[in-house]
């Protein structure tokens, strides 16, 4: 996505910023500038609110099990953030899965994206659309679906049946985010290469991957994401193992102490890092693209 | 894509998935002349198999409700220490449905999920014997159960021989409430239904605690009413709920609605609410006066548990007064065991005067045992109870 | 010879490992859903294939109100997020500019905290003892007995607010993808801003408002923590009722059977969907065909 809306901002360059027809600024044109940035501030705002409620409420000191009612200020739950019982446990579980649902969803899904769009052949159309409908798929079919797969036939619930739910329902989201990036490929670097000389695999590794990786890399990103944050098809297929959110749906019943708004905004603000770190090292490329225009942009 | 393209892609598309679904019926009929039947009794348990002897293991899965043993695993630590099995203990259980339906298809599978030892309320402990889940104890390896257990939980009917289960806690299913949200001790079952407290009730998803309870108070007894008595409670629970009179029903979170505000009084549990009054004073149990709910949480072993034979082992250790009364004095439920008053009569002769904890015969009089129910009435109760509650 | 081979072959090879995964994994579950859809039996006697049709009658008699009480909430939540959310992805995509990045981050990131979390953290927001609440009962919105939360207010509102990121971000790809020469074009020939946006930037925004608009409905009408946790039971969705006859009430013929009408639901919405956009624009295959 990053690549794309570099390309929209050099096409926006590019295109002459022609002096606006004198009409458009007329009467009411300030105002509803003003109520769009109004209205934009106050969505975001919306979307931010429960956050900052989360982070806040991670310094608080309740009196009772439950984290609901603000009472003091309090460090202690950053203090020890894995005092809770099986909370800390539960994360890393959740960690392991994700890391390895990620891995083999990217991969089988980038394949397949490679061919769905490279090639031509029979069936390509139902194909699509096979691949489309788990997107359409409530999740608790879906979970429910395979919870009967795995019980027929008698597969112990647990750790591996897990990391099959997640994989599976990743596929569909890695395929679709890096077949729009493989879309509005230039082929013509490829068939460059080719021409130089390369063999098909040479040309894959050393041209394709690093041209598509940003695609790949936003999908297996967002694929950790639905992993980690996966509930409802966990639930059904995790046996006793306890992941991230199946534990928070358990303590939502008994006791929900600050520890986990505390595990909660570390996660949070983590995955903000990484995100401005890719933001900031796009914009380096960007710069150094512009000063040096013969080096591609990483 | 022309007009036309885009038809015959549609048209293409359905029918290859109707070839594709005639496949899969033909599939299905082949399928439903050899087909498994799921469910059931577990095909793997054999009725008179005692659980064989064994080496004591190096670890024990011991799935509970929350709350029920004391905050820093006392108890669990010094079984480590005499045993040597770490106990890994999971607050898993939230309600005996919902546990139900997670270990269902496992259990009948002979699978128990790593579980060595499971606690669940009364029926569903009968019901887990019934179709042959859980495993049959060795007497020699529990004499000091057998022995201390309290004379009136000795033969329950689904269990004459406490051969398949071992109390736990006991507890009422009562009335919990705010004292500073109500108009007056809510003493009655109707202040439930009042309208001024609209919007400010919860009730229990456990069917027997919540129908009981609400029985009780239409004046019949629920340890001999009749299905439609029952079934007159439950109506009494459906206008509540879609007149917005009860504004949920709830497992172990019942405390959470009262400690934030947004429920006055709810149906609740006798121990939660005395641990919760530590936090919150204002937090109190109370017994209707048509009478509390007494059930009865049990240990059971289930199908292939990994550690068999040590988990026998835990069943029998919590069973010393010595050990029991840690228990007691942190949950605050009512207690099984022989002699544990003693013990806490010495350290601490409140404890041993609440009747939470250790009930007199006047307290125990106003209570009763949600009678057992033949499967055909537990099957429409609980369907029509389901439907009340949202499923 | 052999390389020919190789060229034909090499697309189903290719295919292979992802499709077959996606095949064993939800196809087949599918297939052994509907034969448990089609049994008849009782939780302590066991279910038994019967072709047992009437699962399906029964199913959506009994629950039609959750039914359509689903397709409402994710209907009103997916209006909403619409009204609140194109006009902030019209706002990042044009006047975004340089903190185009920025605004998209912060659109994206409330997701990195998990969604119960999130769904908590409006019980905690809605609370009857609440900032908000209190705020709301003075200025009189909300009366003196009434409340925020369990009412459907709160479950449609957690649930806009879920899956608003679903709404946001197509919108956004496809208004940021509208090539700007058409928009000199546009008030070259119009010259007013609405008519601008209504003839040329909403009409090129439609992918997007497809695909955002199905991306939400669909998980939507699915849900169910958002009714569990921000709901009483008259609020409580197809979702729930599946959720609790598949894992607590073991009642599995009737689960599967709603399932599979959900699915079936979700699957027409798709196909109209598509019959009135275009399958390309619903799976993104613009650009495929060479």
């Amino acid at each position: 996505m990053e690549a794309g809306s570099a390309t929209a901002e050099s096409r926006a360059e590019a295109a002459p910023r022609a002096a606006r027809s004198p009409n458009d600024r007329r009467r009411g044109g300030k105002l509803l500038d003003l109520g769009l940035n109004v209205y934009a501030l106050l969505a975001l705002l919306y979307l931010l609110v429960p956050i900052a409620v989360i982070i806040v409420f991670s310094f608080n000191d309740p009196r009772g099990r439950f984290n609901f009612i603000w009472q003091e200020f309090s460090l202690d739950a950053w203090g020890d953030p894995f005092g809770v019982q099986g909370l800390g446990d539960a994360l890393v579980k959740s960690l392991e899965i994700a890391a390895v649902s990620t891995v083999i969803a990217t991969v089988l899904g980038t394949i397949t994206a490679l061919a769905l769009v490279r090639y031509e052949f029979r069936g390509r159309a139902p194909i699509n659309f096979f691949i489309f409908i788990p997107l359409a798929t409530p999740e608790v079919v879906l979970g429910a679906a395979l919870l009967s797969l795995f019980l027929n036939y008698a597969v112990g619930l647990g750790f591996g049946t897990i990391v099959i739910a997640h994989v599976m329902f990743t596929l569909s989201f890695v395929i679709v985010t890096v077949r729009s990036r493989l879309i509005g490929f230039d082929r013509s670097l490829e068939e460059a290469a080719q021409d130089l000389g390369a063999t098909p695999w040479q040309t894959f590794r050393l041209v394709t991957l690093p041209l598509i990786m940003p695609g790949v890399v936003s999908a297996a990103l967002l694929g950790f994401a639905l992993s980690i944050d996966d509930f409802v098809i966990t639930n059904f297929n995790s046996g006793s193992v306890v992941t991230f959110p199946i534990f928070i749906w358990g303590a939502a019943r008994v006791a929900v102490p600050p520890q986990i708004y505390v595990v909660a905004s570390m996660i949070f603000l983590f995955t903000l890092a990484m995100m401005l770190l890719t933001v900031w090292q796009q914009r380096r490329a960007e710069r150094m693209a512009a000063v040096r225009p013969d080096e591609p942009a990483a | 894509m022309t007009p036309q393209e885009r038809r015959l892609l549609t048209r293409r598309l359905l029918m290859k998935r109707g070839a594709a679904g005639a496949l899969g019926a033909s599939t299905l009929a082949y399928l439903a002349a050899c087909g498994p039947r799921t469910g059931g009794v577990a095909t793997t348990s054999s009725e008179s198999d005692v659980i064989p002897k064994a080496k004591l293991s190096d670890s024990l899965f011991f799935s509970n409700w929350p709350l029920y043993i004391e905050e820093d695993r006392g108890t669990l630590k010094e079984f480590e220490e005499e045993y040597g099995a770490k106990v890994r203990y999971v607050e898993e259980i939230n309600d005996n449905t919902e546990f139900f339906g997670k270990v269902r298809q496992q259990y009948a599978q002979g699978d128990s999920g790593g579980r060595d030892i499971h606690v669940v309320t009364d029926w569903m402990a009968g019901r887990m014997i019934r179709l042959g889940y859980v495993q049959r104890f060795d007497p020699a390896e529990i004499v000091t159960a057998q022995q201390n257990l309290l004379d009136r939980l000795r033969t329950p009917p689904f269990d004459p021989g406490r051969d398949y289960s071992m109390p736990w806690q006991s507890g009422f299913g009562g009335i919990v409430y705010r004292r500073d949200l109500v108009k007056r001790e809510p003493k009655s079952v109707d202040d439930l239904f009042d309208p001024d407290y609209k919007g400010k009730v919860t009730m229990l998803t456990e069917m027997r605690d919540t129908v009981g309870v609400v029985t009780a108070g239409l004046g019949h007894n629920p340890e001999t009413a009749t299905l439609d008595q029952f079934m007159e409670a439950v109506d009494k629970i459906g206008e509540a709920a879609d007149s917005g009179q009860i504004r949920g029903f709830t497992g172990n979170e019942f405390s959470k609605d009262l400690a934030t505000g947004d429920s006055a009084l709810v149906i609740g549990w006798s121990g939660d609410a005395v641990q919760l009054q530590v936090d919150d004073p204002n937090i109190r149990f109370v017994a209707p006066e048509t009478g509390v709910n007494l059930w009865t949480d049990n240990m059971q072993i289930p199908v292939g548990a990994p550690n068999a034979y040590t988990a026998q082992k835990m069943i029998d250790f919590v069973y010393r007064p010595e050990v029991q009364a840690d228990i007691a004095a942190y949950v605050n439920y009512i207690c099984p065991v022989e002699g544990v008053q003693e013990i806490l009569a010495k350290r601490d002769p409140a404890l041993a005067e609440n009747q939470l904890i250790f009930p007199d015969d006047e307290t125990l009089s106003n209570s009763f045992i949600f009678r057992e129910l033949r499967p055909e009435e537990e099957r429409q109760l609980d369907e029509a109870f389901q439907k009340v509650i949202g499923a | 010879m052999a390389a020919r081979i190789r060229k034909v072959g090499l697309p189903y090879l290719l295919l292979l490992p992802g499709l077959g995964w996606l095949l064993i994994f939800f196809a087949v579950p599918l297939g052994w859903m509907a034969f448990e859809s089609l049994k008849s039996g009782t939780l302590e006697e066991g279910y038994l294939f019967s072709w047992e049709f009437s699962n399906y009658t029964n199913a959506i008699s009994d629950y039609s109100e959750q039914l359509l009480r689903s397709f409402l909430y994710a209907g009103l939540a997916t209006a909403a997020a619409f009204l609140i959310g194109y006009p902030l992805a019209y706002f990042i995509a044009f006047r975004g500019g340089r903190w185009r990045n920025a605004l998209l981050l912060a659109v994206i990131a409330p997701f990195f905290v998990t969604y119960l979390i999130r769904t908590l953290s409006w019980q905690t927001i809605l609370s009857d003892s609440g900032v908000l609440v209190d705020t709301l009962r003075t200025i009189g919105l909300v009366s003196d007995g009434g409340r925020l939360l369990d009412t459907t207010f709160a479950v449609v509102a957690g649930i806009t607010y879920n899956f608003l990121p679903f709404m946001i971000l197509p919108l956004y790809a496809s208004l940021e993808r509208i090539d700007h020469r058409m928009l000199e074009a546009g008030y070259d020939l119009y010259g007013r801003r609405r008519d601008v946006f209504l003839r040329v930037t909403l009409p090129l925004s439609m992918p997007g408002v497809v695909a955002g608009s199905l991306l939400t409905f669909i998980p939507a009408a699915g849900d169910f923590i958002n009714a569990e946790l921000l709901g009483t039971p008259n609020q409580f969705m197809i979702g729930n009722v599946i959720q609790s006859r598949y894992l607590e009430v073991a009642d599995y013929p009737t689960a599967a059977a709603l399932s599979f009408i959900l699915m079936a639901f979700m699957l027409a919405i798709v196909l109209v969907w598509a019959r009135v956009a275009g399958t390309e624009a619903l799976l993104g295959t613009e650009g495929e065909r060479r």
